[in-house]
């Protein structure tokens, strides 16, 4: 079957969309959209049941056979359990948008084809054996939110958070690519799963190391990883249904299952394992601690997607720790990586939720500023319901699928410092303590999203619009994700089995070979071991603090404010626009003198050191003719006559001296028996002085730029290096003839074949005719260019007019 | 036909002479510089075909023996690079009958640009040394008559620079050659490579080698030699930059990669590594320009300083990927330089102005345009499967096989500062708040943006369609790592 065109059906897609927009104005397009991922939401489906016996499909296309580049789709379990979530969640968001986008006001067929791009894009992602064909989607993916977030354009907050998005991630992107170049040469293969095969010689290669950082950085930035997260709170200007779509469920996990699908590759390092878990702990703690300062819902929700982001990313980094215990040891390493991948099933249902919640309040209130909501309970009702729900599956309470995942995730943590292999053993204990109060920050945020919103006192008068419940149709996604949650937390092990299971193994082939190898059974209640008291006390704590948080939250402003990550972003930025241009200012001088020195600058210290380099230089006497008298006396006057041009007060001194080196270059001619450039050079000389001499009355006075000392010294050096440069290399080149030359040629063949009696005419009119041709172009275009340069003078006024004519 | 690799070279030649003899009647002009073209882009069609199958096409002129007389040869690089610059002057050229004006066009424009492709194609086909200097010398002065053309007060006060520039570079040109003949004792070529080897290239070639960079190096516009071309292009009218943007500075670097593939490889470890370092210093200072201006002419003007230092990268690593990924490169480059300056003009065209931030909301009233320019520059930023990709990917892996990691992750990084330069454009003109415009007639607009909008498909299909390139590449990579090959082309025998 040739699935691999399933991952274009909504780029096809996507180029009807502007002429049903243009053709069908009485439906919403999002409808004709819908149809989209609901179909291949059901095509996905087919595949479940044998790949969750652990069977996988490959299809693909050539692109470029002959660099064996193609675009391959392999569907295994993680490559499905993605493609199901993009389908999934998309159908769930068109028909969220269809309600939350108005069809008269807002230009939706540029909306949906984005949309569509990135879900091509994504299914790529996810579905791509070929490193090449993954990066092609990966920056696909950069492209469609960079449109997205961009969508309305107009404001500025918008055009920020596109670029700023696209940098970072486009960034990341490249890097990435660099990677996979450097894989492919070390595995000669651009094939993931031909490389898996190879992963343990790959090891010892040198490049090992740097591959695996710099496919990191692909996925640290996607992800939104510390400290690249800063892109992901400005992306929040995108619809709010963009942001429930890339923002949180799909498009920041593709870090995620980059470095899923790698670790079997680089499982084998310490530095994978040190980077991936401690980025992301780091990023699970600064996410969940700077959520509490923001005000803006989807502010909120942005920084707790960073750090669930983070979760998830620290349980991948423990998951490979397996590769080093193997499965016989009853460690908990093994785990991990199912963990990993429940908790981004679950977080997929509460965050989605959560950001459709916030688009509807944002929707019916008129703002998203949790200052001024509250007490929303009472008029909204069913979003606050799907809101606690939601809220409390993300603080890890029972009973909602948050629970389950926490609880694995601590214990994963808790294991990490039984590991005695790259001084975990040591540091160890730091995971854990970090784990903790990172949750107990969740807690927080989790409460202070969904009770500041809806309970305490309603604020009508703060509200741009009378707040009411949102209509049905926008209430059915996030009503479906909120059953979910509570649904999975119920009936874990149908997910486990069907869903999660099969990616593992994709994960962890090293461990195992079939789902069915995996005995992990997902249960609520292990008793009272030492993951439940630290749930409780997140509990007991985390109510604590958010109970008196109206009392230290002010102390976030306490931060100083320039040294954020967000700043040094701004930074670049402003150097590379007002820094760059300040310095190019500097030496972009617009003065070609200015140019001239730095060039002849470059040209005399490269070529005079290469000469020192290479030890070119040479000199021989052997084969010049000796120095005459009169010889010595015209060289004298050639130099007097230059040093005459370059010091003269008058220009017309400076003409005559001119000449008088130009006639003295002559004579040496005549004395070396070249008559025809003799009499050529007189012409020349003839003519350019008494053009100068016409031109001389026009010209304006003498005007000698920057007589400063310095400067003219400066010149003085640049011009002397110049002369003694070209003599050097002259010198050298005329004293190494290594080679006879082929004139000799000429002088055999001159009488016999070209019939002429002057060697220098018949080189120029019959050896190297074609020369002569084009030099006499040359000189018809400069007539050309002359006459144009007299007869047309146009202004830029006349210009201007002239173009509206036509 | 043997001599059929002269035709792109005489046919616009021809059709100038031609063309002088009544500059006054407009549409005679343009009528007959389009069929020039159109017939110079068919001859080097079936050109390139007969390279396809036959080989390297080589002719020395006048019947003398090489490497006495001149010779002229076509191999697959320089057949690729013919046919992309004949393709452009033939779309600039449409572009300029709704653009340049009628003054212009009566004062030998069309001339002036058949001679300057004159010059183009034969420096890209000749095999003689000196005659490379020849043809410099009919592309500079057609040049010199395209950025004086009109005398516009800003246009004169730049060309007299550039023409300082060149007439200097010319002279180091010629003394250069000079040195070489003085140690050599010829001009083709073929027998340069064959000479050098026999004396295993002692430090005066090395030198010599150098200097070549250093000429070769100021027409393409490398570090430290570029600082002549930003204000000097940014003159002229759109349609002149978009040609000197898209073909000048390539023959500087095709003639760099001629020389430092053919005969100065005998010391890679001196030469070849300056010019890396020197392509390398040459993305920086590009870059920083791209980033520095709000000038859209400068923006764009400044990537081609980037591209070139990324081609020459490419070619300083002399493996087969990333000789390659520089053909490739090369090509791509002078595609959609061109579509680029030509689709700036149409912006500028629109918005009178070239400052970005007097411009913006154009995607409203004009949608397709701003697409169109989204692609060209996601494709000039090397995003997949755009014509930029292949090639970069091709340097990169060549750079990382050479074991030069910093420089790939460099050119990686470039691409970086490419896409957020011309990024910008897009930002600042076509999204924000829609600023007054007086919108051109349909006429004129569709004059302007329909050679752009061509331009720019041919270079997604280069992209797209890389596998059919590729035979094509690797002809011309392994003509660039086997100079044999060319040697035997030309002087035959063993």
């Amino acid at each position: 079957m040739s699935f691999v065109y399933f991952i274009f059906i909504p780029m096809l897609a996507a180029l009807v969309i502007p002429f049903l927009y243009k053709k069908v104005r009485g439906i919403h397009t999002g409808w004709f959209v819908l149809a989209v991922p609901v179909i291949l939401f059901s095509l996905y489906t087919t595949f479940l049941s044998k790949v969750k016996n652990g069977e996988s499909f490959t299809s693909s296309f050539e692109w470029i056979p002959s660099l064996n580049i193609s675009v391959t789709s392999y569907i295994d379990g993680l490559s499905l359990l993605f493609s199901l979530l993009i389908t999934g969640i998309g159908s769930l968001v068109v028909l969220y948008s269809i309600f939350y986008l108005d069809k008269t006001r807002e230009q939706l067929h540029n909306f949906y084809v984005y949309l569509l791009l990135f879900m091509t894009a994504m299914l790529g992602v996810v579905q791509s054996d070929h490193m090449i064909s993954l990066y092609f989607f990966w920056e696909l993916t950069s492209i469609s939110s960079f449109l997205l977030i961009g969508y309305w354009y107009k404001r500025d907050r918008s055009r920020f958070g596109a670029l700023k998005s696209m940098m970072i991630t486009v960034f990341g992107g490249l890097m990435m690519l660099g990677g996979f170049v450097l894989l492919s040469i070390m595995g000669d293969t651009y094939s993931i799963r031909e490389l898996i095969a190879s992963a343990p010689e790959l090891g010892n290669h040198e490049w090992f190391v740097w591959s695996l950082i710099l496919i990191l950085l692909g996925a640290f930035t996607k992800s939104a990883q510390f400290p690249f997260y800063i892109w992901l709170p400005d992306a929040m200007e995108a619809p709010t249904p963009v942001s429930a779509y890339l923002h949180s469920a799909t498009m920041v996990k593709a870090g995620l299952y980059l470095v899923a699908r790698f670790t079997p590759i680089f499982a084998s390092s310490e530095w994978w394992i040190w980077l991936v878990t401690g980025i992301g702990l780091l990023t699970l703690f600064w996410g969940s601690f700077f959520a509490l300062k923001q005000t803006d819902l989807k502010g909120i929700l942005a920084f707790s997607t960073v750090s669930q982001l983070g979760l998830i990313m620290s349980l991948l980094g423990a998951g490979a720790i397996s590769f080093h215990t193997g499965i016989e040891e009853d460690s908990i390493f093994k785990y991990a990586a199912f963990a990993a991948i429940f908790h981004l099933v679950n977080h997929a249902t509460f965050k989605g939720s959560l950001f459709m919640i916030a688009g509807i309040v944002d929707h019916e209130t008129g703002t998203r500023d949790i200052r001024k909501l509250g007490g929303l309970m009472s008029m909204m009702p069913i979003s606050f319901t799907i809101a606690l729900i939601g809220s409390f599956s993300m603080a890890g309470l029972p009973p909602f699928n948050g629970f389950l995942s926490k609880e694995m995730f601590l214990t994963g943590m808790l294991s990490i410092q039984d590991f005695n292999l790259f001084a975990f053993d040591t540091w160890g204990i730091l995971f854990p303590i970090i784990a903790w109060i990172a949750s107990v920050f969740t807690f927080i945020y989790s409460f202070y999203f969904v009770f500041r919103t809806f309970t305490g006192k309603h604020k009508p008068d703060l509200l741009p619009k009378q707040a009411h419940e949102a209509p049905i149709g926008m209430l059915i996604s996030p009503a479906i994700l909120g059953s979910l949650v509570v649904a999975i937390f119920f009936i874990p092990n149908v997910i486990g089995d069907v869903l999660v299971k099969p990616a593992v193994v994709a994960i962890q082939p090293y461990l195992y070979d079939v789902p069915e190898d995996i005995h992990i059974h997902i249960k609520a209640w292990h008793g009272p071991n030492i993951e439940l008291w630290m749930t409780i006390g997140i509990v007991l704590l985390g109510y604590l603090l958010y109970a008196t948080l109206s009392k230290w939250q002010p102390l976030y402003n306490k931060f100083p404010q320039g040294f954020t990550l967000n700043r040094l972003y701004d930074t670049m930025m402003f150097l590379s626009e007002v820094g760059t241009n300040r310095l190019t200012r500097f030496y972009m001088t617009g003065f070609i003198r200015s140019y001239l020195v730095y060039m002849f600058t470059g040209i005399v210290l490269l070529t005079i050191s290469t000469v020192f380099i290479k030890e070119a230089f040479d000199i021989s006497f052997a084969t010049l003719a000796p120095i005459r008298f009169y010889e010595l006396i015209i060289a004298l006057v050639l130099i007097a006559g230059t040093l005459t041009i370059l010091l003269a007060k008058s220009r017309l001194t400076s003409i005559i001296a001119l000449g008088a080196v130009g006639y003295s270059v002559a004579l040496f001619f005549v004395i070396f028996n070249a008559p025809d450039l003799a009499l050529t050079q007189l012409v020349i000389e003839t003519v350019s002085v008494a053009l100068f001499l016409l031109a001389f009355y026009h010209l304006p006075k003498l005007n000698r730029h920057e007589n400063r000392m310095k400067f003219r010294l400066g010149n003085a050096l640049v011009a002397i290096g110049v002369g003694v440069t070209v003599t050097i290399v002259a010198l050298s080149a005329h004293s190494q003839k290594l080679v006879p030359s082929i004139s000799s040629y000429y002088e055999k063949t001159v009488y016999k074949e070209a019939g002429g009696g002057n060697i220098v005419n018949v080189i120029l009119v019959d050896y190297r005719g074609f020369d002569t041709l084009f030099e006499i172009a040359v000189l018809a275009i400069a007539s050309l260019g002359i006459i144009a340069l007299i007869q047309l003078r146009l202004t830029k006024k006349k210009e201007v007019n002239r173009i509206e004519d036509k | 036909m043997i001599n059929l690799l002269l035709f792109p070279i005489l046919l616009p030649f021809f059709f100038a002479m031609i063309l002088m003899l009544f500059p006054k009647k407009i549409l005679a002009q343009r009528t007959v510089a389009s069929t020039a073209l159109v017939l110079t882009f068919g001859v080097t069609l079936v050109l390139l075909y007969k390279v396809k199958t036959n080989g390297i096409q080589a002719i020395t002129l006048g019947s003398w023996p090489a490497p006495f007389g001149i010779s002229m040869v076509s191999d697959m690089l320089s057949v690729l690079l013919v046919l992309s610059s004949t393709l452009i002057a033939l779309l600039v050229v449409w572009y300029s009958f709704s653009s340049i004006g009628k003054d212009r066009e009566s004062f030998f424009y069309y001339p002036g640009i058949l001679f300057m492709l004159t010059g183009v194609n034969g420096a890209f086909t000749t095999g003689d040394i000196f005659n490379m200097f020849v043809f410099f010398e009919v592309l500079l002065m057609s040049s010199y008559l395209l950025i004086v053309l009109g005398g516009e007060k800003g246009q004169l006060r730049e060309s007299i620079k550039y023409i300082l520039v060149n007439v200097i570079s010319s002279a180091l040109f010629v003394v250069t050659v000079a040195y070489l003949y003085s140690v050599i004792g010829t001009l083709n070529m073929a027998d340069i490579s064959v000479k050098i080897a026999q004396i295993d290239q002692p430090g005066i070639i090395t030198v010599i080698a150098v200097l070549f960079l250093l000429v070769f190096g100021l027409k393409g516009a490398i570090f430290p030699l570029y600082f002549w071309l930003p204000s000097s292009y940014a003159a002229p009218p759109i349609p002149v930059l978009a040609l000197f943007g898209a073909l000048l500075t390539k023959v500087g670097v095709y003639a760099i990669m001629r020389t430092y593939t053919l005969f100065f490889t005998l010391d890679q470890g001196f030469t070849h590594e300056m010019l890396m370092i020197l392509s390398i210093l040459t993305i920086i200072a590009g870059c920083i320009g791209a980033l520095a201006y709000f000038d859209v002419k400068k923006i764009i003007i400044y990537n081609i300083i980037i591209a070139v230092g990324v081609i020459l990268f490419g070619a300083s690593q002399m493996n087969e990927a990333a000789l390659m990924g520089s053909v490739f490169y090369l090509i791509h480059d002078i595609l959609i330089k061109g579509a680029l300056f030509l689709l700036i003009g149409v912006i500028i065209a629109i918005t009178g102005t070239s400052d970005l931030r007097k411009m913006g909301g154009l995607i409203k009233t004009y949608p397709m345009l701003g697409w169109t320019y989204l692609i060209a520059a996601f494709g000039l930023a090397g995003i997949p499967p755009l014509s930029g990709f292949i090639g970069k990917l091709l340097i990169v892996q060549g750079g990382f096989e050479a074991g030069n990691l910093w420089g790939s992750i460099l050119i990686l990084l470039s691409s970086l500062a490419v896409l957020l330069s011309v990024i910008r454009i897009f930002i600042y003109a076509f999204w924000g708040e829609t600023v007054e415009i007086k919108p051109l007639t349909r006429q004129h607009y569709r004059g302007l943006f329909m050679p752009a909008v061509i331009l720019v498909a041919i270079s997604v299909l280069y992209g797209v369609g890389s596998e059919w390139l590729v035979p094509y590449m690797s002809d011309a990579a392994s003509v660039l790592l086997e100079p044999a090959l060319y040697i035997k082309a030309v002087l035959g025998g063993a």
